[in-house]
């Protein structure tokens, strides 16, 4: 299949040389079944060495290869470097401090998504709980109840969302769209009893209150999660424990 | 002053949801009235002159509890819904470092409003 030559600017940036980024370009002859991926991968291989990128799947799994393409935050692999025109520009993921050339820096992230305690929490260890457990050993879940979180769990961790989310852009410690989705899919899990754990993180200043409901979240998702919504249900969530509290006013977490 | 909109965030925030639903209701039907249906000749404009309206208000609604609610609550809630998507508008615009001012001063404008309404209403 004949290639169409496109050029490709890349975003350097070396901290040992670099102030601050400067744009590279390179001639590149795309083959029209390329992913944007592809095209940066050929610049690595074949005419730039020293081009630094992160990418591993490529099949929209791993969530390593998001970038910035043309303005948006997009993930390469599985983005058609077809749908752009003869030049295209790639840059590292808004909103991050930038390692080098297409890396960006994770560690803010991966804090915000260790702090919502993304993992089934029980009052009980296993071993003491015996008697919640069915017969083969496993906690029971129906179909709706998986259904209830089952798009959140969807998430690969690729932070387009931080990238496009406009609040993140002006408060760099807001909890973040994918931090929210994934603690909200585990208080919406019926074998999780961790919620009002994870209560404070989410309710405290810069968390799901702090959201200003662009939505672009949703919109930039690869994988149809809706973190918009997971935010958006948290919110609701803090409503009827507010209004709990007025009727209620000693009940466990009422309105502090 | 933040701590305080922090604590009345889901208070605030669940007023303005309602706001968003009423206005929108209410801005759909007064689009379709006043841009589709008055211009068309369907609806006749003396339907919404000032003193058929006044007599709408002060004698048919008078005495009608939820009916006065119903009317407070279109007075009032899209006043929150204005009052924080203006503020969440201002901080999308880079405003995070003065929210707590900007906050109070909309949701105060808000809260008179909102007096404003609830008294009219009452004394129907």
């Amino acid at each position: 299949m004949s290639t169409t030559e496109k050029t490709i600017v890349i975003s350097r940036f070396d901290p040992d040389q670099d102030e601050a980024p400067r744009k590279q370009e390179y001639k590149v002859p795309c083959d029209p079944s390329w992913k944007v991926l592809d095209a940066v991968n050929f610049i690595k291989d074949e005419l730039d060495s020293t081009v630094s990128h992160r990418w591993s799947c490529r099949m929209a799994v791993c969530g390593s290869c998001g970038m910035m393409v043309n303005g948006e935050p997009k993930l390469t692999c599985k983005t058609a470097l077809d749908e752009y025109g003869d030049r295209v520009e790639i840059e590292p993921l808004a909103n991050f401090p930038v390692v080098r050339d297409l890396v960006v820096e994770l560690d803010g992230f991966m804090h915000k998504f260790e702090s919502v305690k993304p993992w089934i929490k029980r009052v009980k260890e296993r071993a003491e709980d015996m008697e919640n457990f069915n017969e083969k050993g496993t906690y029971s879940q129906s179909a709706e109840e998986l259904g209830q979180f089952k798009q959140f769990s969807m998430c690969i961790n690729c932070m387009l969302c931080y990238s496009a989310c406009p609040v993140v852009a002006n408060e760099p410690e807001f909890l973040g769209p994918a931090a929210i989705a994934l603690g909200h899919r585990y208080n919406l899990d019926t074998r999780d009893e961790g919620t009002e754990e994870r209560h404070e993180i989410f309710r405290g200043e810069g968390t799901v209150f702090s959201c200003s409901y662009a939505n672009e979240c949703s919109e930039v998702c690869p994988k149809g999660v809706d973190p918009a919504a997971a935010v958006n249900q948290a919110k609701f969530g803090a409503v009827i424990d507010w209004a709990k509290g007025l009727v209620l006013p000693r009940a466990p977490h009422a309105a502090d | 002053m933040k701590t305080l909109l922090l604590k009345l965030e889901p208070l605030i925030w669940f007023m303005f949801g309602q706001g968003i639903m009423i206005g929108t209701m209410l801005l759909t039907g007064w689009i379709l009235v006043l841009g589709i249906l008055m211009p068309l000749g369907i609806v006749d404009p003396m339907n919404l002159n000032y003193v058929r309206a006044q007599q709408l208000f002060t004698t048919s609604l008078l005495g009608i509890p939820i009916a006065q609610l119903l009317l407070a609550a279109l007075l009032v809630l899209p006043l929150w819904k204005g009052a924080h998507h203006v503020r969440s508008l201002l901080i999308d615009f880079g405003g995070g470092e003065r929210d707590g001012i900007v906050g109070t001063v909309l949701y105060l404008i808000a809260i008179v409003g909102s007096v404003m309404g609830i008294g009219a209403v009452a004394g129907i």
